[in-house]
């Protein structure tokens, strides 16, 4: 098995891709590459385009069955074929590709955590993230628009100044920047000093921005698919096996799977899905609400969040403003929205930029969040054998799906927990060694 | 011709005679402007009315291939008809009625309307297919930012103005018994039963009128609509809001109203907390979708009804009509009595067909099943409705698809407070729907009044049921899906073959019904369209999710007023007249200082000062389990608390991190004063309700907040003891009757129930003293004219900051983190892990077995004149983190900086001398000190 060190070469994927082209055996597939010319070609002959992924029959057994078909799940099975090799595995979604939170949530992207461990681990996605589009062979449209995290009181003026020379330190771009250079970069803020939350400043992020979040899923579901890998929509665990501590597969609407394997992608459902193999997980999961106007003409030129204000706000490629805010305050698996939801974040918005009252909002839906105590990712081993998980991620696993997936592959691979995700573990809740995220990570997207 | 002062505005006019049915005034002419030429209207026109009545057949480009977008619907829905009004984006011209000097412009379109360059994208159509963007660009990476810009200038949409003012919006709150979605027949019928069931009704309707359909319906209709309207207008209990949409229906029949109506403000959102709710929102037309099903000069029937009757305007000259039901049939009636010809009616129920209109920048030529083809300058469509099923399907309930019917229906099973009635439910005739709509208002207000057994029996309701009706989606031709996402039938199939094949995915990937009408028009012919290629019925194929809001509501209108909460202390009139400079501290704005924060200093360290600390967190705690509460909210023991004593203690999370920390004490009998941080009040407040209501729900604790409740002051420094002494009389401040640590009840410049503590933050002699809040400026103003031979002044927050620097206490927030546990913050002396349980207990046994924790210590600059700012990384190596400099001052009383740190464990001896790398990249050494406290660490100066 070619095992890729994490670090060592960054796009083993890539090549990996490319090189399968025309040599289709064993589940894989001649794969028609997009490009300006595959486009031309298709609308001159109006050839068919290819399945970007295919439907597969349910087989009775495969080497790893990964539950959650989002960019965790995807892109664990993804490097699991694409680095390692491993291509008979399965995954299984109750809905369809990218319908829970992985295409729910507000698509930014940004590594400027707090903790070297944080920063780190969301370093590797970012890379990832970068060269995704070649990776994959889909533009995933990832904007560096530039990430900027307001600061409206000298507490949060003092962590910005903190988290950028914990950045700086690990070779992130990243520095506190005055209002007039906030206004500069959003010339619609309001920097004047009479506003209820004055700005006094922000950490600035320039590689920080926006992705096209369904791109990204579809992106791996289909890289995956060209490597072997079965995707199976419509299809809900309903039990997972144990014997004698070991998992054994997993029972679904569509019959059984008999796997040494099985890996939790479920993020909401978490909790849910691992207590069907008797684990259980110090996850509560909240809902989170998200927003987006009417299009207008770009006028954004960054991601603009605000922790006191609670609410972060970005312009998409097709004009529409996308607005988050932090998890509704009571434990829920409802994804409607709420009214209040809704005031609160045109207020904020408002807030920021006085002159936009006029756009309308056009929708508004809700994700779930798998909340951990200390507002960490559970990643890796649990006391089933075979049972891995890579879950409570709450607000911020988007930006985290590339280098999860990637973790959890080459532990799915080769049985030993990562270094980089080694301090995420099931069993620091048992060991009293909580990682906290919760200044960077719960209000800051 | 329409002269406007002698001067022909615009082409030939399009207006008929007078109308039986019309909105208009022709007494009142306007005038405005399109695209930079005037127009004339009147009022009561929309923009897309008056439009057409001058002439103007394009009113958009769509944004993708630029093609010629005219009016399709004429109502709030027009998906070409977006326009940009003044600074507003993405105004509905079918909507919005026309006012005088409106600057009215068309959307994507450069240089002009009629001459869009754009347009080549609609050459190059077959290759900008749905999803074309996440085929392409993709190498060389580094070019992507520059086709991201270009993709940029296709954004669909208006402009915004960063110098837009923020306009007037405003919030009300209402409680009818019955709110009444939608006011056609059905709706005006419901809540005239209601009202006279002795309910108070709310009815809502979109349009700037009452009627609905009746409007631009025939004399009959017109005759019922009259009736209708003078028996709401007779009810006062129903009150009638128009140009009012009901975005939403949310749990509990918590019910959002966007009211455009109101004077004097741009839209104002009425938030309804109604009894019962009925639906009755009626039904929306559909388009057809076939080639050259966008081009300006296909209309709806309905608009066409509406446009003749409504608005008197003559939408074509010569119309080929497709119909499948007897709206087209009203629509051909119309355009006769308009004088227009109607060439040809195509019937789809007698198996006529139609295939494509031709024609560039506008409808020329139809194109028929039978391969006739007939000139004409309009095609009018009437393929069947759509019922907008939202507010129905907000209270969990999924639509139903009717087969025999062609479209969705809302569902069964509503909840007992929600009804639905009219076109929603079911076809039929004006006196049917009247009918079905009072059964169904007399239900509603019987719910809300809860007279469901009373006033007689039920009138039993009646069967209104969607009538039969030819599936007609699409044509053997490709068209138009969505107008407003330029996604095409084509695009759907090409998707459902790329395996986006179930509605949610084929929504996404090729953004069919993402557009501003959010799939009211789209959504049904998207899925039949993915359904016939995926072979699937439309039933299972099934909709997407409907998700508010029903139709798009401001953010003006969501935020309203801004009502973002300040809260100053009683003090607040006396230090503004001092000119205090204020800081931002959460909800609350105070003193930061006086002017020179310095001086401030030395002022306490030598006579006296004052400072205003009303925000600290104060709660009152009452009852015989207060003792056991507070052993388990802090990490030190309280069973041996003595009454008229005080005692620090530190909160912290059950992560075992400093949460809080305060000064608590014990004030009689099952009586204690609490006091938290400014800034962990309320959330703590919240923590210790929480333990009671949910674990510790068997024990005797009232808690109560008491922040607001009481004005805070805290005098420090030498003189502060003597300070008192002249304003209080009944309380013995002699160092031995009041000693550090103890709290006195009393009489403050005859203010009486006055906390006396005995504390210092500042490291001097001080009392903290909370008097009724009412009296806090009036002891204030006290105590400032009683000390002024003593030297009393003021001090702000950066004084205090900087004395508790220089005395090492730490400030929860700033010295620790997210991650700070209790004895990584020095607290060894304070947590006892002997006591039994206590909230952060477990984890804070597992960091007292480790050796290697970050410890928070005190560190001064070797160079004394410098100051590390907050924040500073304390590094090793190259850039190795150590650690971080959380607090720096220099201190105006030992004349030298002075800094608390957090360090790795190795580095956290006294004489350490660690690097400390500042912001701008300089590097600069700083020793660790034996103590937090750099000054009087032995505390002489408190206890004196």
């Amino acid at each position: 098995m070619g095992v890729a060190r994490a670090g060592s070469d960054l796009r083993p994927a890539a090549r990996r891709f490319i090189h399968l082209r025309g040599a289709a055996s064993d589940g894989q597939r001649k794969t028609t590459t997009y490009s300006a010319f595959s486009l031309l070609r298709h609308g001159l002959t109006h050839e068919k385009w290819q399945r970007a992924w295919r439907e597969h029959e349910v087989a009775s057994a495969y080497d790893a069955v990964i539950v959650g078909a989002g960019v965790h799940g995807l892109a664990t099975a993804y490097y699991l074929a694409a680095n390692h090799n491993m291509r008979r595995v399965a995954v299984v979604d109750k809905g369809y590709v990218g319908g829970g939170g992985s295409g729910r949530n507000t698509a930014i992207l940004r590594s400027n955590y707090l903790t070297p461990e944080g920063v780190r681990f969301y370093d590797r996605s970012m890379t990832l993230y970068s060269t995704l589009a070649a990776d994959l062979n889909f533009n995933v449209m990832f904007a560096k628009r530039g990430h900027l995290t307001l600061a409206h009181n000298d507490g949060s003026l003092r962590t910005m100044r903190w988290r950028a020379e914990v950045n700086k330190l690990q070779g992130v771009e990243s520095e506190v920047i005055a209002p007039e250079e906030v206004k500069r970069l959003v010339p619609f803020m309001d920097i004047s000093s009479h506003t209820r939350y004055p700005i006094l400043g922000a950490l600035y992020h320039p590689p920080g921005g926006i992705i096209r979040h369904d791109a990204v899923n579809w992106g791996y579901a289909r890289a995956a698919d060209a490597l072997g890998v079965h995707i199976h929509q419509g299809t809900e665990v309903l039990s997972i096996g144990v014997v004698d501590g070991k998992v054994t597969g997993v029972t679904t609407n569509r019959g059984e799977i008999s796997s040494p394997i099985v890996v939790n992608c479920t993020a909401g459902w978490a909790s849910l899905v691992s207590s069907l193999a008797g684990v259980s997980l110090p996850i509560i999961t909240h809902p989170l609400q998200a927003a987006v106007t009417e299009p207008v003409r770009m006028f954004l030129g960054a991601v603009v969040v605000s922790g006191s204000l609670h609410v972060y706000v970005s312009q998409t490629d097709r004009g529409e403003l996308v607005f988050g805010a932090s998890t509704d305050p009571y434990p829920s698996y409802s994804m409607r929205g709420s009214l209040a939801f809704t005031e609160e974040l045109a207020s904020h918005v408002l807030e920021l930029m006085p002159s936009i009252a006029k756009m309308r909002v056009l929708r508004q839906w809700a994700g779930l969040c798998d909340l951990t105590p200390d507002f960490s990712p559970i990643m890796g081993t649990t006391p089933v054998e075979g049972f891995l998980v890579d879950v409570g991620w709450g607000t911020y696993g988007f930006k985290a799906g590339p280098a999860a997936g990637e973790a959890m592959a080459e532990l799915v691979a080769t049985g030993k927990t990562p270094e980089l995700i080694s301090s995420f573990g099931l069993s620091r809740f048992g060991d009293g060694l909580l990682v906290g995220e919760r200044g960077a990570a719960a209000v800051g997207h | 011709m329409i002269r406007i002062g002698g001067r022909v505005v615009a082409g030939p006019t399009r207006r008929i005679g007078p109308q039986p049915g019309e909105v208009i005034d022709r007494s009142r002419s306007l005038t405005f402007y399109w695209n930079g030429a005037s127009r004339a209207a009147y009022d009561g026109d929309t923009i897309s009315s008056a439009l057409a009545a001058a002439g103007d057949r394009v009113l958009s480009r769509s944004f993708k291939y630029h093609r010629p977008r005219g009016i399709l619907t004429a109502t709030f829905h027009d998906p070409g008809c977006l326009v940009q009004v003044d600074d507003e984006p993405n105004v509905r011209a079918s909507h919005r009625q026309v006012a005088a000097g409106m600057d009215v412009r068309a959307l994507h379109s450069w240089p002009s309307l009629r001459f869009d360059v754009g347009a080549a994208n609609q050459a190059v159509g077959p290759f900008l297919s749905a999803g074309f963007y996440y085929k392409t660009f993709i190498k060389p990476q580094r070019l992507w930012p520059a086709y991201e810009r270009v993709l940029q200038r296709f954004a669909a949409g208006g402009r915004v103005s960063a110098s837009s003012p923020h306009g007037d919006y405003d919030k009300r709150f209402a409680h009818p018994d019955v709110l009444v979605a939608g006011g056609g027949p059905a709706g005006m019928a419901a809540a005239i039963a209601a009202a006279e069931a002795g309910a108070e009704v709310m009815l809502v309707e979109e349009e700037h009128e009452l009627g609905g359909h009746l409007r631009y319906g025939d004399e009959v209709a017109l005759s019922r609509l009259q009736e209708l309207r003078a028996a709401v207008a007779a009810h006062e209990q129903i009150e009638v809001l128009t140009n009012s949409a009901v975005t939403g229906r949310y749990d509990d029949n918590w019910v959002a109203v966007l009211q455009r109506s109101m004077p004097h403000v741009t839209e104002r959102l009425v938030k309804a907390r109604a009894k019962s709710v009925v639906v009755a929102v009626g039904l929306i037309e559909r388009p057809y979708v076939f080639e050259g099903n966008d081009l300006p000069g296909v209309m709806l029937s309905s608009a066409v009804s509406r446009l003749v009757n409504l608005y008197a305007v003559r939408p074509g000259e010569r119309a080929v009509v497709f119909t499948g039901n007897q709206s087209g049939e009203a629509a051909a009636a119309a355009l006769e009595r308009a004088g227009a010809e109607v060439a040809a009616v195509v019937d789809a129920r007698r198996g006529g067909a139609l295939l494509r209109a031709r024609g560039r920048g506008g409808v020329t030529e139809v194109e028929t099943g039978d391969g006739a083809r007939v000139e004409c300058d309009l095609l009018v469509t009437a393929a069947g409705w759509t019922a907008p099923t939202l507010l129905v399907n907000m209270t969990g309930v999924k639509p139903r698809y009717c087969d025999r019917a062609a479209r969705f229906v809302p569902g069964d099973d509503l909840p007992s407070d929600v009804f639905a009635t009219g076109g929603l439910v079911g076809d039929g005739d004006v006196d049917l729907l009247v009918e079905h709509g009072r059964a169904t208002g007399l239900r509603a207000a019987r719910r809300a009044l809860e007279t469901l057994d009373g006033h007689g029996p039920l009138t039993a309701l009646p069967r209104l049921e969607p009538a039969d009706h030819p599936a007609l989606f699409r044509s053997r031709t490709h068209g138009f899906v969505d107008l407003s996402e330029d996604v095409s039938s084509k695009d759907l199939v090409s998707a459902a073959q790329e395996g986006y094949d179930s509605v949610e995915l084929v929504k996404r990937y090729t953004t069919a019904t993402m557009g501003p009408s959010q799939g009211k028009l789209e959504t049904i012919n998207t899925v039949a369209v993915l359904a016939e290629s995926t072979g699937r019925t439309v039933a299972e194929t099934g909709t997407t999710v409907w998700r508010p809001p029903h139709v798009p509501i401001s953010l003006g209108a969501l935020a309203g007023r801004n009502l973002e909460p300040v809260r100053y202390s009683p003090m607040q009139p006396w230090h503004e007249a001092v000119r205090a400079r204020p800081i931002v501290a959460g909800q609350w704005i105070r003193p930061e200082h006086y002017g020179d924060p310095a001086s401030e200093v030395r002022n306490v360290r030598e006579n006296v000062g004052l400072i205003d600390v009303t925000p600290l967190g104060k709660l009152d705690l009452r009852g015989p389990d207060v003792p056991r509460l507070l052993n388990f909210l802090y990490v030190n023991k309280w069973s041996k608390l003595d009454i008229g004593s005080v005692r620090y203690g530190v909160m912290c999370g059950e992560d075992g991190v400093v949460a809080d920390d305060g000064v608590t004490g014990h004030l009689g009998p099952d009586h204690y004063f609490m006091s938290t941080t400014s800034s962990g009040a309320s959330a703590i407040y919240e923590w210790i309700e929480n333990w009671l209501q949910t674990t510790f729900t068997d024990w005797s604790v009232h808690v109560t907040e008491m922040t607001s409740a009481f004005a805070s002051i805290n005098v420090a420094g030498p003189n502060s003891r003597e300070l008192l002494r002249r304003l209080v009389d009944d309380v013995d401040l002699g160092p031995d009757a009041f000693k550090y640590m103890q709290v006195r009840q009393g009489t403050i410049a005859g203010v009486a129930n006055c906390l006396m503590w005995r504390i210092g933050f500042t490291g001097e002699l001080s009392y903290e003293v909370h008097v009724p809040a009412a009296f806090g400026l009036y002891v204030w103003e006290a105590l400032m004219a009683a000390g002024a031979d003593l030297g009393v002044g003021p001090f702000g927050l950066e004084a205090q900051r900087i004395m508790r620097l220089e005395k090492g206490h730490f400030i929860v927030g700033q010295d620790t983190d997210g991650l700070t546990q209790a004895f990584t913050a020095g607290l060894d002396w304070l947590v006892k892990l002997d006591k039994e349980d206590f909230a952060g207990r477990p984890e804070l046994v597992w960091q007292s077995e480790r050796s290697d924790e970050l410890r928070l210590v005190g560190l001064q600059p070797t160079d004394p004149t410098v100051v590390p700012p907050e924040a500073s990384q304390i590094v090793s190596g190259a850039n190795e983190i150590e650690g971080r400099v959380t607090s720096s001052r220099f201190s105006p009383t030992l004349g030298r900086s002075i800094c608390l740190g957090i360090v790795s464990a190795d580095l956290a001896h006294a004489g350490t001398v660690v690097t400390v790398k500042q912001p701008d990249g300089t590097r600069v050494t700083a020793r660790v000190m034996e103590e937090h406290a750099h000054f009087d660490p032995a505390g002489e100066r408190l206890r004196g």
